[in-house]
């Protein structure tokens, strides 16, 4: 398959990048792994005539530990994610997600921000990132700005980002030793394999260690856009853990998720993964935050 | 626009000029003649296109050659020495780990790849280190038996 023609440009600084993102407008598209997009410029669903090329900018490239948050720089690689320390210590659900992504030779290509840019519905790295309540830093050359990564997601495909704008870095407020998160992406091979549903799951319990103080639940690929589970979060929060309570979480998770019949799966069954998964991600998050 | 890039393949370093939307798939296959390393689905599902950039093993059909200038690649025409096959590609011929051939040399590449980082794996871990790269033949069986063979002789 040949590739449309387009102009190739490699900044190496981010406000290089923007200043050329500015220049060129919506004719110019950020290029990060490339696995969704030179995918979608193969299959002529894309061609823009301008790549910006980001795989040179060192910034975009690091994790950094600051003040109580983590600092995920745009370009870091699912593999990196997933053998990082950093983010094995504490944010472990993501390094899940970020471990089961496509297939090792497409984690050691495939970024973050590509992933969420992308903003398909049962990507691996928006539920665990949401399930840390993560935030995403967006510049341009108009200045630079902040959103919590649950409004950044618009549609399939759909997202806030400006066509002049470049999603910088990825922020987490480290979470207390009391929490814990788990992630599952249920599919019907283990690589390669676009999920079928995927649940994120976050506690935090009290200082007693009985109570739940915190919860997120998050539903990836039975909506257009990763899910808060408003209702089995409401559930959770402030009661006694027990196992009883997790299995209606999941039942209430099931009720907020809105998922499709497509060949993949019927959304009935979806549905019914939806509370197993979250009954399993819930006790995954809770053993965690027992460790601690 | 071709643009002028420097990259070293296989300890061999070439100055090419390519166009911008050429892959590193197809400058290594088209332009340099290497066709060990093969073209299967284009789309980054199969693994038949493997090669190790700067030391990571990717989908070279989803790299553009100008994302690869200044950098190291090695392909499967890089793992022989004058020594003789790489105790992988010996083990590969004498547990009958090729067929076709077609995944072999992405096999290989990610074979190689995973037993630097970790000489001794498990089964497991050896299975999940080829997840990216597809065989229609062999049913994986003898390509794990083979890395498995080849990482007890290497170490
Ligand atoms: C074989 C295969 C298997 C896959 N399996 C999975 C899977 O299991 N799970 C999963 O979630 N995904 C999967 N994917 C999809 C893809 O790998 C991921 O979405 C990946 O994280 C995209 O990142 P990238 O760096 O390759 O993005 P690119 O393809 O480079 O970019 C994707 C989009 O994001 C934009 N972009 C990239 N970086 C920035 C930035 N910093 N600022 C602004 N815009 C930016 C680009 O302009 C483009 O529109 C798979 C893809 C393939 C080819
Ligand atoms: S040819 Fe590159 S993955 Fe199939
Ligand atoms: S030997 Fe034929 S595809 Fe693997």
């Amino acid at each position: 398959m040949l590739l449309p023609k387009f102009d190739y440009h490699e900044p190496l600084s981010v406000d290089e990048a923007c200043q050329i993102m500015s220049d060129l407008g919506e004719k110019a598209k950020p290029l990060a792994g490339g696995t969704d997009l030179i995918v979608n410029m193969k299959k002529k669903i894309l061609s823009p005539e301008h790549l910006v090329a980001l795989s040179r900018i060192e910034d975009l490239r690091k994790i950094e530990l600051l003040n109580g948050s983590v600092r995920i720089g745009a370009c870091v690689t699912a593999a990196e994610l997933a053998e990082s320390q950093e983010i094995k210590r504490g944010l472990g659900a993501l390094g899940q997600g970020a471990g089961i992504l496509g297939s090792p030779l497409i984690r050691n290509l495939a970024t973050v921000a590509g992933n969420l840019v992308s903003a398909r519905p049962a990507a691996d790295l928006p539920p665990p990132l949401m399930a840390y309540g993560a935030e995403v830093v967006l510049k341009s050359r108009r200045g630079e700005r902040t959103l919590p990564l649950e409004t950044f997601f618009q549609g399939p495909g759909q997202t806030l980002l400006e066509i002049d704008e470049i999603l910088t870095e990825i922020i987490i407020q480290r979470p207390p030793e009391s929490a814990g998160a788990g992630y599952i992406k249920l599919g019907t091979r283990k690589a390669l394999e676009i999920s079928l549903v995927n649940v994120a799951a976050y506690v935090a319990l009290d200082s007693s260690g009985t109570t739940i103080e915190a919860a997120r639940v998050v539903l990836g690929a039975v909506a257009p856009t990763p899910l808060r589970s408003p209702s089995a979060e409401k559930l959770l929060i402030g009661e006694k853990v027990d196992p009883s309570l997790f299995e209606k979480a999941g039942q209430a998770a099931a009720k907020d998720s809105r998922p499709i019949d497509d060949f993949r799966g019927s959304a009935q069954y979806r549905r019914d993964m939806v509370a197993v998964l979250t009954r399993r991600a819930l006790n995954m998050a809770l053993e965690q935050a027992r460790r601690a | 626009m071709k643009r002028l890039i420097t990259l070293t393949i296989n300890g061999k370093e070439y100055e090419v000029a390519v166009p911008p939307n050429l892959t590193l798939l197809d400058l290594l296959r088209y332009e340099l003649g290497l066709t060990g390393t093969k073209k299967g689905c284009d789309v980054g599902d199969c693994g038949a296109c493997t090669v190790i950039m700067d030391g990571k093993p990717v989908n070279s059909c989803l790299v553009l050659a100008v994302q690869a200038d200044g950098r190291d690649i090695l392909t499967i025409e890089g793992v022989e020495t004058e020594e003789g096959l790489h105790p992988i590609q010996q083990a590969f011929v004498e547990k009958g780990a090729v067929q076709c051939g077609f995944c072999t040399p992405g096999m290989i590449l990610s074979a190689k790849s995973l037993l630097e980082r970790n000489p001794r794996p498990t089964e497991e871990e050896i299975r999940t280190a080829l997840s990216g790269n597809l065989c229609r033949c062999t049913g994986y069986q003898k390509i794990v038996e083979a890395v498995k063979d080849a990482s007890e002789k290497l170490s």
